[in-house]
């Protein structure tokens, strides 16, 4: 196979300019195809294990790409989990437990462990956060999820959550990821919402579905990230 | 039919392009040929001239004829040729690792024309430096006609200069070593053969057109193991000479810038002392090479004291020439200079110890011009294989190598550079393959930069900012004007921090508030080595470049050393 300057320069990872500089200083195995330098892999690698550097060619000559990874905003993953009422329940455990029995995205035998994990967390330390919202969710990331989902619970009556501000609890936004990354950034992007104090009040209006993730749109585009 | 053709396509660039053995070999022998020619043509013209000017050497007013040769020597170097005085060594390593031995066409022989009137009007100078220079530009040019990449035409320079030695003192294993020794300064595989083979037909053109003019003919000498102990006292007499040759020689050359006289005046001047001087001592003109052929075998027939004040006046001719605008090389001038320090010594000890058993003169002559050799230029191997092929055995090799080392090291020793490297080394021109000074030399700014950086705008709020740096992964921000696009400053992450951190910051300052101006940068044309010293000085990590009022990239040390590391793989490993 062929490379060009450019191809070779991406390669070794150096200015297309060194590489003609080894090329007129005679370090590279080089032959000229009209006035473009051009180089032979099978050469090269010859050479580069002569000079002992290392040389990965794959048969696409850019560079493995950064894994983009999917990253959904908040609004589509409150889509994704969606927004349940009247959760029944006066401790942290119960409420927990109506709460993840609600949620349809959970597959049924994954329900009882990602109770006793989220219930586990909350031991640890709690999540609510303050303002009367919690944000419950596990320490290991859920692989058996296909996306990220963020679920919306308002309880039927406010729960002590032994809260940040020893307020009692009445919102739950359940964020469950299949990777670590979606779940800082999901984090990240809650955070940023409940620190609008109108959204706070807004939350307390109980809204339904469409109104939420309409509203959440809204402060998204303010914070994009 | 296309598949012939490919297939001839494709041995041509197996033979030629991939692998250049085969070539280099092919043209190394060419440039061995011309230099020897070259050598040879310089050789033949030199011995006319100075036989026709034998006759008038008897007049008194025989002493203007070196100035006469001076000035027009540095007449033609300075008007016509418009190359620099000096023996051109120092040029040729410079070359070689800097600017991959690419030498003008006119260097082959413009240094022979200007030799020629040195020399051949009596001025104490040798042949060789000029011939090498006149070797090197042809194997340099052939290189460029060939179409032939550094390495390679490195390796020709090094073949010229070989023939060129090979062919004067009819020693090809001496004129490899002093290309490899002295011009190259790197032993490689790739060179050696090329290199060998351009010397052994250097040799054999002067033998072939001259048999009977060759300077050292086989001369088979008996040293015995009685010659060491002398040896030793000879090697350290050899080194004092050296190193006094060498101060002599600066410091003629120095004196000589420092007079504000214009360069004919200097050269007459140079040339009359030279000329005054050879009324009295003839041993001390030209390129000696006759004085050593006698000294040699035994015939010179100038008494102990006449000989040792012969030394000093061949130092103080040759700096002459030298120094105050002649043209030539110190090769030749260190032989007759070794040759009469070999031979006052092997007096002096005769007289010291009449019945001692040692070796003849001519030896001791030999050993003399092997320790100069390798004082003055410190190539020691370049001055063992000389003699030893000049005595055609290996009789003499212990003393010789008892002679070269300790000269070569005492004069290290007090004199750190040799004559050839030191103008170099006070130019920061001396560049060995392989060195830092090499690899940073080779290595600019240009190819270390990292260009792909986001900029802003020094209008910028700092909250955008803040916005853009959720999504970046650059640590450094350069900042530059709306309209003009100009570099205004840079903001480096770790500086800002505790304003970053503070929200209540957001929105109160645009970026050219917080953004620091007083960043040393650098530009495009400035050295490495300017760059990390300036970076060493500020304690920085990396430096914004910054051309005519652009950013261009950032420069840093991890960047550096990554590259500088590739850099050396590159240059230590064989081709």
């Amino acid at each position: 196979m062929e490379l060009s300057v450019f191809d070779l320069s991406k390669q070794l990872g150096v200015a297309q300019d060194t590489i003609e500089r080894w090329v007129r200083q005679g370090k590279l195995p080089v032959f000229k195809k009209g006035i473009n330098y051009k180089f032979d892999t099978k050469e090269l690698k010859k050479w580069a294990s002569n000079h002992n550097i290392k040389l990965k060619f794959s048969d696409k000559t850019d560079l493995p790409q950064k894994q983009e990874q999917s990253i959904i905003p908040l609004s589509v993953a409150v889509q994704n989990g969606g927004v349940y009422f009247d959760i029944q329940g006066h401790d942290v455990n119960s409420v927990l437990k109506a709460s993840i029995e609600k949620i349809s995205k959970i597959p049924e035998t994954f329900k009882t462990d990602l109770l006793d994990r989220l219930i586990e967390r909350e031991k640890a330390l709690s999540t609510g956060i303050g303002n009367g919202i919690a944000i419950p969710h596990p320490r290991e990331q859920l692989s058996y999820l296909e996306s990220p989902l963020v679920s919306v619970c308002f309880l039927d009556q406010p729960v002590d959550y032994k809260a940040l501000d020893n307020k009692s609890v009445s919102v739950l936004f359940f964020i469950l990821c299949p990777a670590l990354k979606m779940h800082l950034h999901l984090l990240s992007a809650l955070s940023f919402c409940l620190r609008d104090h109108q959204f706070i009040d807004f939350l307390k209006l109980k809204p339904d579905f469409a109104a939420l993730v309409k509203k959440i749109e809204i402060i998204q585009k303010t914070n994009p990230i | 039919m296309s598949k012939i053709k490919n297939f001839f396509k494709n041995l041509f660039r197996r033979l030629f392009q991939l692998d250049d053995r085969l070539l280099l070999i092919i043209a190394g022998s060419i440039a061995g040929i011309c230099s020897g020619l070259a050598a040879v043509a310089l050789r033949l013209s030199l011995e006319s001239v100075l036989e026709l000017l034998h006759p008038f050497r008897q007049y008194g007013w025989a002493f203007i004829l070196p100035a006469v040769g001076a000035l027009l020597s540095s007449f033609y170097l300075e008007k016509i040729a418009r190359e620099g005085a000096g023996h051109g060594v120092p040029e040729v390593i410079y070359s070689v690792s800097r600017h991959g031995g690419l030498l003008r066409f006119r260097s082959s022989y413009s240094r022979l024309i200007s030799s020629f009137l040195t020399i051949g009007s009596g001025g104490s100078a040798g042949p060789e430096a000029p011939v090498v220079m006149s070797g090197s530009a042809i194997g340099s040019n052939i290189a460029k006609f060939l179409g032939l990449n550094d390495r390679q035409r490195i390796t020709l320079v090094g073949c010229g200069t070989a023939g060129a030695i090979a062919s004067i003192f009819n020693a090809p294993i001496a004129g490899m070593v002093f290309a490899i020794e002295v011009i190259l300064g790197e032993w490689k595989f790739v060179n050696i053969i090329p290199i060998a083979i351009a010397a052994v037909a250097g040799a054999q053109v002067s033998h072939a057109i001259i048999p009977d003019q060759v300077i050292f003919n086989h001369l088979p000498f008996q040293v015995g193991g009685a010659d060491i102990l002398p040896s030793l006292g000879l090697a350290v007499v050899t080194a004092m000479v050296s190193v006094l040759f060498t101060k002599v020689l600066r410091q003629t050359g120095k004196i000589a810038k420092k007079s504000s006289l214009p360069f004919w005046a200097r050269a007459i001047i140079g040339g009359s002392t030279v000329g005054i001087i050879g009324m009295f001592m003839p041993v001390v003109l030209a390129e000696g090479y006759h004085s050593i052929q006698s000294m040699i075998s035994g015939t010179f027939s100038m008494g102990l004291f006449f000989v040792f004040f012969a030394v000093f006046a061949k130092i103080f001719a040759t700096a002459m020439t030298l120094g105050w605008g002649g043209s030539g090389g110190i090769f030749a001038p260190c032989l007759v200079i070794g040759s009469l320090t070999g031979v006052v010594f092997h007096k002096m000890l005769m007289v010291l110890v009449p019945s001692f058993g040692c070796a003849s003169e001519g030896a001791y002559a030999l050993l003399g011009m092997t320790g100069l050799v390798s004082g003055v230029m410190q190539a020691p191997l370049t001055g063992i294989f000389l003699i030893v092929e000049i005595t055609g055995g290996y009789e003499t090799i212990l003393p010789l190598i008892v002679v070269s080392s300790i000269s070569s090291t005492m004069s290290h020793y007090i004199e750190p550079a040799s004559f050839y490297f030191k103008e170099l080394i006070e130019r920061g021109q001396f560049l060995r393959p392989g060195t830092d000074a090499r690899i940073l030399s080779d290595l600019n700014i240009r190819e270390l930069i990292e260009t792909e950086f986001v900029k802003v705008s020094e209008n910028m709020v700092f909250r955008k900012f803040i916005e853009l740096l959720k999504t970046s992964d650059q640590n450094f921000f350069p900042v530059i004007e709306d309209g003009t696009q100009e570099y205004k400053g840079v903001i480096q992450i770790s500086a800002i921090r505790k304003f970053a951190l503070d929200p209540g910051m957001y929105d109160m300052v645009f970026l050219n508030q917080i953004m620091d101006t007083n960043v040393m940068t650098a530009s495009l044309e400035n050295d490495l080595q300017e760059v990390l010293d300036m970076m060493d000085i500020n304690h920085m990590d990396s430096m914004p470049v910054v051309e005519n009022n652009r950013f261009v990239g950032m420069i840093s040390k991890t960047r550096i050393l990554d590259l500088y590391r590739r850099e050396l793989i590159m240059q230590t490993s064989d081709h």
